[in-house]
């Protein structure tokens, strides 16, 4: 399935001048500092190197989508939701040949685009968080992303924020990450690698990567620039209302209870009341940072098992496990694994993919300052290029590089000359996310029909589109759509909410039914019984599809007594599409079989919510 | 490396490792060639099957005191106000508020001596769920999906794997969504959405217009989300039709059973896991998470009222069930496992609380072919360490997989291509089972 990736010299030739002429202006500017180059540009320098292996290969690509699949395609992508009939039947209708251009830049600039790339970052933040109290900077984490999607930030300068992030997790979204892996260094470290490089290095924690070259070495080395992250509970009334990400720069505990690190000789002196020489248990309890911990340290620093500590013992303690997650220290040690209690090594921060370092000794800010650089400049490119595979893989239901965050030199990637010309692009228009969506959108690739995809995996990947599943987020907000209902009427919607009553409203009841990690391949996403009982059975959808009171159905049906009329009006209405004569055969032979047309056209609600086109974008 | 990847994702699909297959076929049946392979792995499957094995986890969520539960502690005054009862059997006393447990102790064996690391609620629950520590980069299978996977029958109409009273805090993890804990709210009747809104006959033909719909999508381009979606359906629809569903509901049940598993959430989900075993499932949890007031298990106050409380839901729900699967002759089939996520700290706060301690604490295990009527380990007279026999949460999964005839040290293939066994340390309590 993957014939593309075979090489041999013919096809390599072949695909280095096909780069070279396509792009080779480009890629000498990127030598230099890369200018920017139009959306539309890059658009067609895609499809022309796509084509070109498709051809080479006798590959027939399927036929440019219809006006209704492309305006729903379109739509889920930017805004997240279906488009209305009316929508439907005007962008239909319009005979203008840049339609299709001008529906992109008119959803980038909706208030919807921000809000569902906002939701779709924080499943790819949080599916992979195991604590439920993350939940708490969910929220302020969508509305910091809602607002730099809404400006266009630049994907680095969101990158060095969530990266560089510190403060109460209730008005700073962007600690979100940090959070989300409870301020430990090698998690940050992990999901760092993962979601901005889409490398996953986490294998190297605990051994050299089995089939990658990287070293254990290099994911500690990476950690290094973390250690000194604390979360800091933030307390009313002896009860936690919040947690703060703050910089641990110096070892504060162990510097107040530490006069005895700093001059052992004076503070045993000063405990040492029977005047041997040695501090015991009844005369450490005069200090009460030493006597918390005095059976601890003793199982460390006893030497002599005189349960007593000497000044040379104090002098000589080791202390095992330096690094303390969450709390933040001072430097980074790499766990010895034959000797999990001994300190380990300590690493100084290095990133992997530039070996670029950090001075030592630098404060938290600024280690993570430095490593925000290393991550964003252009000399790295695989912080394009996983962005750049992601929204593709999003936007096409498959990326370059497959699964999106397993990526890095040593895996093989289908059109890689594709996937380049798109990040150097990306990086040259200053990582511009509008641009980038706008780039992909307008090509043909993008905008093909859908076509079975064979199984067994002959044809080559974006030959024709493939339906995709919808984001939860997505299929809450089309199904009150497409029911007529304004999702904030809904009990327990709106307002403002904390993260508690947050848990008890209904888009997060459905998110927990219907969510997945966004990282997820489009081949592992099967969904479940529950979702399937869900739609099926809730009586809450239930009671939204009668055919009388005052839903949806019932002004249809009552609106459009041909049911000719009513199922087109219907199919538009819940598939943004007009039935194909053969459906149109089918549903009204179901309705006259039945008899009662309240309760057919009852039934065909249901089954156009429950068929497997409603849940997919296609 | 892709086509690799490919295999093990084949394998991984159709729910059975391809190791453990590989174990259990002798190679002359493979070199015969009378069969395919997935013939051989459903026969295989079948076979571990038969032999009915469940486990059933009674999950006291925040974490249970051992003072206040088996291991009790009257003459130190670490055990406060606690007095200590007699057991069925000789030698063996527990706390006072478990008297009903105390009868059936012949069956139960008492483990004082569990000992962990971790002190926080979600990383613990999830450690003695998965058996591995939290990482944000891999999702680990409960330990309950892993069992279903080895053991349950994929034909089984009702879900092999069941979480009563709320989310489990673990699921399947990377097994997939096959696996994952089928959610009861609340015990004694119908899951959310099982039932359907219109009459059996209409329902089924609401199925029957959606599947001539969806092979209407199916030509269209959209056979393999079709394909998918169908068996989907076809699965769900089977258990909102299936007679089995039933087995939700106790209205077959005698009434002096049910008043035996006491008025209590959990005492319901105690039979109703009972019920679920009998008719199929593989692993059920059962969790107590509090009623009449007390939250949960995380008592920080008030923890002699409040444990009062618990025990009085938990007591007779443990013991009836017990005393059912014995009388029903599933006990020795089916392994029942008391535990939480820690146990509470040795010295008594000013609140008149406990915290968590997560170096001590206790665990009991019945049935599955336990021996019961013992006692294994020890803490010291103050209760604030292991004083012998320390043992692990993976020495405890390693002995529950014994159980239930699954290997340990079974891999699955994270998403990564990393082999994972189900337990990766520990070694068997072998003092279970002698």
């Amino acid at each position: 399935m993957h014939f593309f990736n075979i090489p041999s010299i013919n096809s390599k030739f072949v695909m280095t001048l096909v780069t070279v002429l396509a792009t080779g202006a480009l890629l000498c500017d990127s030598a230099k500092a890369a200018k920017r180059v139009d959306a539309k540009t890059i658009a067609k320098q895609v499809d022309r190197l796509i084509d070109k292996e498709m051809n080479s290969n006798s590959v027939r690509v399927a036929p440019q989508t219809s006006d209704e699949d492309f305006l729903r395609r379109i739509t889920f992508d930017l805004a997240g939701t279906t488009p209305s009939p009316r929508e439907v039947t005007l962008f239909g209708l319009s005979a203008s040949s840049s339609k299709r251009s001008k529906q992109i830049d008119k959803l980038l600039n909706s208030d919807e685009y921000a809000t569902n790339w906002a939701r779709y970052w924080r499943d790819v933040i949080f599916t992979r968080a195991t604590n439920m109290r993350v939940l708490q900077v969910q929220r302020p984490f969508e509305e910091w992303m809602t607002e730099h999607l809404k400006n266009n930030s630049g994907w680095d300068e969101i990158a060095t924020e969530i990266v560089t992030a510190t403060g109460d997790i209730r008005d700073s979204g962007e600690t979100a990450l940090i959070f989300a892996q409870e301020g430990q260094a090698s998690e940050i470290a992990a999901e760092t690698s993962r979601i901005f490089l889409g490398i996953q290095m986490q294998c190297a924690n605990c051994h050299d990567h089995p089939w990658d070259s990287w070293k254990r070495d290099q994911f500690h080395e990476l950690t290094a620039f973390f250690p000194r992250i604390g979360l800091r509970p933030i307390r009313e009334e002896m009860r936690t209302i919040s947690y703060e990400v703050v910089s641990v720069d110096q070892e504060s505990r162990r510097r107040k209870g530490g006069q005895l690190f700093q001059n052992p000789e004076r503070f045993i002196r000063f405990l040492d009341r029977n005047r041997d020489g040695k501090v015991n248990k009844t005369e450490a309890s005069r200090a009460p940072q030493l006597a918390r911990g005095f059976d601890r340290f003793l199982q460390v620093a006893d030497k002599n098992g005189d349960k007593a500590l000497s000044v040379s013992e104090v002098k000589n303690a080791q202390f095992p496990m330096p690094n303390r997650p969450g709390q933040g220290s001072t430097e980074y040690f790499m766990p010895d694994l034959d000797n999990p209690t001994s300190e380990g090594t300590r690493m100084n921060p290095k990133f992997f993919v530039t070996d670029q370092k950090a001075r030592t000794n630098m404060t938290d800010i600024e280690r993570r300052t430095v490593l925000s650089r290393y991550l964003t400049a252009t000399n790295n490119e695989w912080f394009a290029k996983a962005f750049v595979n992601r929204i593709w893989s999003e936007m096409l239901g498959q990326g370059f590089y497959m699964p999106i965050d397993d990526i890095g030199p040593e895996r093989s990637a289908d059109y890689p000359e594709v996937l380049d010309l798109l990040s150097n692009g990306f990086a040259a228009s200053g990582f511009d996310i509008k641009w980038l969506f706008r780039t992909i959108a307008n090509t043909d690739a993008y905008q093909r029909e859908i076509r079975a995809s064979d199984p067994s995996g002959a044809t080559p990947a974006f030959a024709s589109a493939t339906p995709t599943r919808l984001r939860a987020d997505q299929l809450y907000t089309a199904i009150f759509k497409v029911l007529g209902i304004d999702e904030t009427k809904v009990r327990g919607a709106g307002g403002q909410m904390n993260y508690r009553s947050r848990r008890r409203s209904p888009r997060f009841g459905f998110n927990q039914i219907f969510g997945f990690d966004p990282s997820t391949p489009q081949e592992d996403l099967l969904g479940n019984v529950p979702q399937a009982l869900f739609m099926m059975n809730s009586p809450g959808i239930n009671s939204l599809i009668r055919a009388n009171g005052r839903t949806k159905l019932a002004q249809i049906i009552q609106k459009y007594p041909d049911n000719e009329d009513a199922i087109n009006e219907l199919y538009l209405q819940v598939l943004a599409r007009e039935p194909s004569s053969k459906e149109m055969q089918i549903t009204t032979g179901y309705i006259k079989n039945v008899g009662n047309r309240g309760e057919a056209y009852e039934d065909l609600l249901w089954s156009l919510l429950n068929s497997s086109e409603f849940i997919s974008k296609r | 490396m892709q086509l690799y990847h490919h295999q093990q994702i084949q394998v991984r699909r159709r729910g059975i490792s391809r190791r453990s297959f590989l174990h259990g076929i002798s190679a002359s049946a493979v070199a015969a060639g009378t069969m395919n392979l997935r013939d051989l792995m459903s026969l295989q499957a079948a076979e571990l099957r038969k032999q009915g094995r469940a486990m059933i986890l009674l999950w006291m969520a925040g974490g249970p005191s051992q003072f206040e539960t088996f291991d009790p502690k009257p003459n130190h005054n670490n055990g406060g106000p606690t007095r200590a009862i007699k057991t069925a059997v000789p030698g063996i006393e527990i706390a006072e508020g478990w008297e009903q447990t105390a009868k059936v102790m012949k069956d139960i064996t008492l483990i004082r001596s569990m000992t962990n690391k971790e002190g926080s609620h979600p990383r613990a629950s999830y450690q003695m769920h998965t058996g591995y520590i939290p990482s944000g980069s891999v999702k680990h299978p409960s330990l309950g999906s892993n069992i279903a996977k080895q053991l349950a029958d994929p034909e089984f109409d009702l879900p092999s794997v069941v979480c009563v009273g709320r989310n489990s805090p673990a699921g399947a993890g990377f097994l997939g969504v096959d696996y994952e804990p089928f959610v009861v709210r609340s015990a004694g009747q119908l899951p959310e959405n099982v039932a359907t809104t219109v009459v059996k006959p209409r329902y089924k033909r609401r199925l029957g217009l959606l599947g001539q719909l969806e092979d209407q999508f199916a030509k269209r381009g959209g056979e393999v989300v079709v394909k998918n979606h169908k068996q989907l359906y076809g699965k769900s629809s089977k258990l909102v039709l299936s007679p089995q569903v039933k087995t939700f509901e106790f209205s077959n049940e005698k009434r002096e059973l049910i008043d035996r598993y006491g008025d209590s959430d959990f005492g319901r989900g105690c039979l109703l896991a009972r019920r679920l075993v009998e008719a199929g499932s593989t692993f059920v949890e059962v969790v107590s998470s509090g009623g009449n007031g007390v939250r949960n298990w995380d008592t920080h106050q008030d923890i002699f009222d409040n444990v009062a409380t618990l025990a009085s839901q938990v007591d007779p729900a443990t013991a009836t069930l017990i005393t059912d699967l014995k009388d029903r002759g599933m006990l020795d089939k089916t392994i029942v496992v008391w535990m939480g996520e820690f146990g509470r700290t040795p010295r008594i706060n000013p609140r008149t609380g406990r915290d968590h301690y997560p170096s001590v604490f206790n665990a009991a295990v019945a049935g599955g072919g336990t021996r019961g009527g013992q006692v294994i380990g020890a803490s010291t007279n103050g209760g604030d360490a292991v004083a012998k026999r320390p043992v692990t949460p993976d020495d405890l999964f390693c002995s529950v997989c014994k159980s239930l005839n699954v290997n340990a040290r079974a891999e699955n293939i994270s998403p990564l291509g990393r082999p994972m066994r189900i337990v990766d340390k520990g070694e068997v309590v072998d003092e279970l089972f002698s």
